[in-house]
């Protein structure tokens, strides 16, 4: 038999051999030789941490299996309405953001169309009254900048121009203003409300049609009515005191015709203490409020400009029930039904104003009416004629809306032309919120970016992308 | 504090609530009787008239809630007892009523099927 070694193992010990030598090597624990185990340190007995934990008391804490209980609150709790106060909190002012030198809005810009492209600050009170009508909205970043400004565009003078001459007519322009998600149509219906402020026109408006509509707000039937309509008392005591709080012209305005009302009106009544009164019984907050429109409507009385915020929620049923259980229409809702019936035109406004509607594109309910009636109307503006039809097996349609938007004008928001973004980001590069420099390609990026310039997108892409 | 039909309710608390407070109303009955007397449905019992409280209360009297209502689903089992009908020996026995197997999970039957049931 041939060895496993060969000559290599005279170089490297086979395993055989050291097995060999590891024998005859004494060991450290042998008997009989103490000189290794001396030197060596003294084995340590072994602590019985080291060994095995020991079972543990009865009681003592041991694997948890549940998560740790909830942190309990620190402070108290917030009181009842501050939540709501916080949510609906408007910032208007940001002492960090620079100052920019712009312009005041004014009268005269309000129709012009040279002045598109331009950003112009609100004068203090018009912001005042702005802030009174609930105008502003939270989700439009008015907290970034040092005061609030606003761009004036093509349409806007568009919107403009038409307010100037229903004014110089006596007419009332019959608007509603459409346009996609972020397209600016609430800021174009702010830039309606600050040029009537600035022009010294009574200004009604509702700031959100859902509050109206969906059911969060009382309600009552009106005697003597038949359909029955709906008054919102308090709904409509709240919007006297905007009325009242916004528009310091009712000062200067007195009541001049007689009224049936369930209080006595002395001689000499401003209009703003009409409304004071309206404001501060809700009972009898709609008598007052129809009060206040015939004199408004009156001879010799400025323009009107109502407005009305998410028009869709108008155009259909509302959440409000009648006795009988079934859903009320929201034109059976009497401030609802009053706006309406100047949108359509059935009144005129004597003294010229302006009604305008706004819908929403974010959070609002389709209405079929409604989108036809704006498609219609947009066709008949631009081609003269109306090319879509009703769909003969749509059933979603609500005959009364259809009845009410028949002869509405629309004024169709698109993007931005570069020249406005231009002057927009160069508004927000001055007020040190964009850093990079404003030049053509930028702009380009941006405006293309944004959907051919969406003005929501182009905020949402500028100011507020954090890459 | 508010009355309505004899319990106490604090102001803050939602009419809605307060009215499913009661046994025998649900979702349907509130919002019907709110309908009926124009109550939008958010409306909290501090808010509203004590009027249309008494109305309400008048509403729900003539209603057959609470110990009425009980009343009457004891005499319905009581009456399945005597007839000595299966449903009736059933609730008797405390076991399930409509052919569930008895080997495992009944103790809802065990709980809830009596002759005397609460409600």
């Amino acid at each position: 038999m041939a060895s496993s070694g060969c000559w290599k193992c005279l170089a490297r010990p086979s395993g055989s051999l050291t097995s060999q030598l590891a024998l005859r090597t004494p060991g450290v624990s042998a008997a009989f030789s103490t000189t290794t185990a001396r030197a060596a340190l003294p084995i340590k007995a072994k602590k019985p941490s080291q060994a095995r934990p020991a079972l543990k008391a009865k009681g003592s804490k041991t694997l948890r299996i549940k998560k740790k209980a909830p942190a309990k609150p620190s402070g108290k709790p917030p009181m009842p309405g501050e939540r709501k106060a916080m949510r609906k909190r408007i910032v208007l002012s940001n002492t960090n953001a620079l100052e920019v030198p712009m312009m005041d809005f004014n009268e005269h810009m309000v129709a012009d169309p040279t002045m598109a492209g331009k950003v112009v600050a609100l004068p203090g009170e018009v912001v005042d009254s702005l802030r009174a009508v609930e105008a502003f909205k939270v989700n439009q970043g008015w907290g970034l900048f040092r005061k609030p400004a606003l761009l004036l565009r093509e349409e806007s003078a568009v919107l403009g121009q038409k307010m100037v001459a229903a004014e110089k007519n006596k007419e009332a322009v019959r608007l509603v203003i459409d346009g996609e998600r972020g397209s600016g149509k609430s800021l174009m219906l702010l830039h309606a409300l600050s040029a009537a402020f600035l022009r010294g026109w009574i200004v009604l408006s509702i700031p959100e049609a859902q509050d109206l509509c969906n059911a969060s707000t009382e309600y009552a039937p009106l005697p003597g009515t038949n359909p029955t309509i709906y008054t919102q008392n308090v709904y409509t005591a709240n919007f006297l005191a905007q009325i009242q709080k916004s528009n310091s012209v009712l000062q200067t305005l007195h009541v001049t015709k007689s009224h049936n009302l369930p209080i006595p009106l002395p001689e000499k009544t401003t209009l703003a203490r009409l409304c004071e009164l309206g404001a501060r019984d809700p009972d009898i907050s709609w008598p007052i409020f129809q009060a206040f429109w015939a004199e408004i409507t009156g001879p010799a009385r400025p323009p009107v400009l109502f407005t009305l915020d998410s028009l869709s929620f108008t155009m259909g049923l509302s959440a409000y029930r009648s006795a009988s259980y079934e859903l009320i229409h929201a034109h059976d809702l009497a401030l609802v039904q009053h706006f309406v019936t100047y949108l359509s035109g059935e009144k005129p406004l004597p003294n010229g104003g302006a009604i305008l509607g706004a819908t929403s594109r974010s959070h609002a309910p389709v209405s079929a009416s409604l989108e036809l009636a704006l498609k219609q109307a947009l066709e008949k503006q631009q081609h003269g004629e109306i090319m879509t039809k009703k769909d003969p097996y749509g059933k979603k349609y609500d005959t009364r809306a259809e009845d009410k938007l028949k002869s509405v004008e629309v004024l169709k928001l698109k993007g931005l032309s570069k020249v406005e973004a231009r002057g927009l980001m160069e508004y927000w590069a001055q007020s040190g919120l964009l850093r990079s420099r404003v030049d053509e390609r930028l702009v380009t990026e941006k405006w293309a970016l944004a959907g051919n310039g969406i003005v929501g997108e182009i905020e949402r892409g500028v100011l507020r992308m954090r890459i | 504090m508010v009355f309505i039909l004899g319990n106490t309710f604090h102001e803050s608390q939602l009419l809605k609530k307060c009215l499913e407070s009661f046994y025998g109303i649900g979702h349907q009955s509130s919002s019907r009787i709110m309908a009926k007397f124009h109550i939008f449905p958010r409306a909290k019992v501090g808010s509203l008239p004590n009027k249309t409280i008494l109305a309400i209360t008048a509403e729900l009297s003539t209603m057959k809630i609470e110990n009425e209502l009980r009343r009457q689903l004891r005499e319905n089992l009581s009456r399945l007892r005597d007839m000595g009908s299966y449903r009736g020996r059933r609730h008797a026995m405390g076991l399930p009523v409509r052919g569930q197997r008895t080997r495992s999970q009944i103790t809802t039957a065990r709980k809830l099927n009596r002759v005397d049931r609460i409600g």
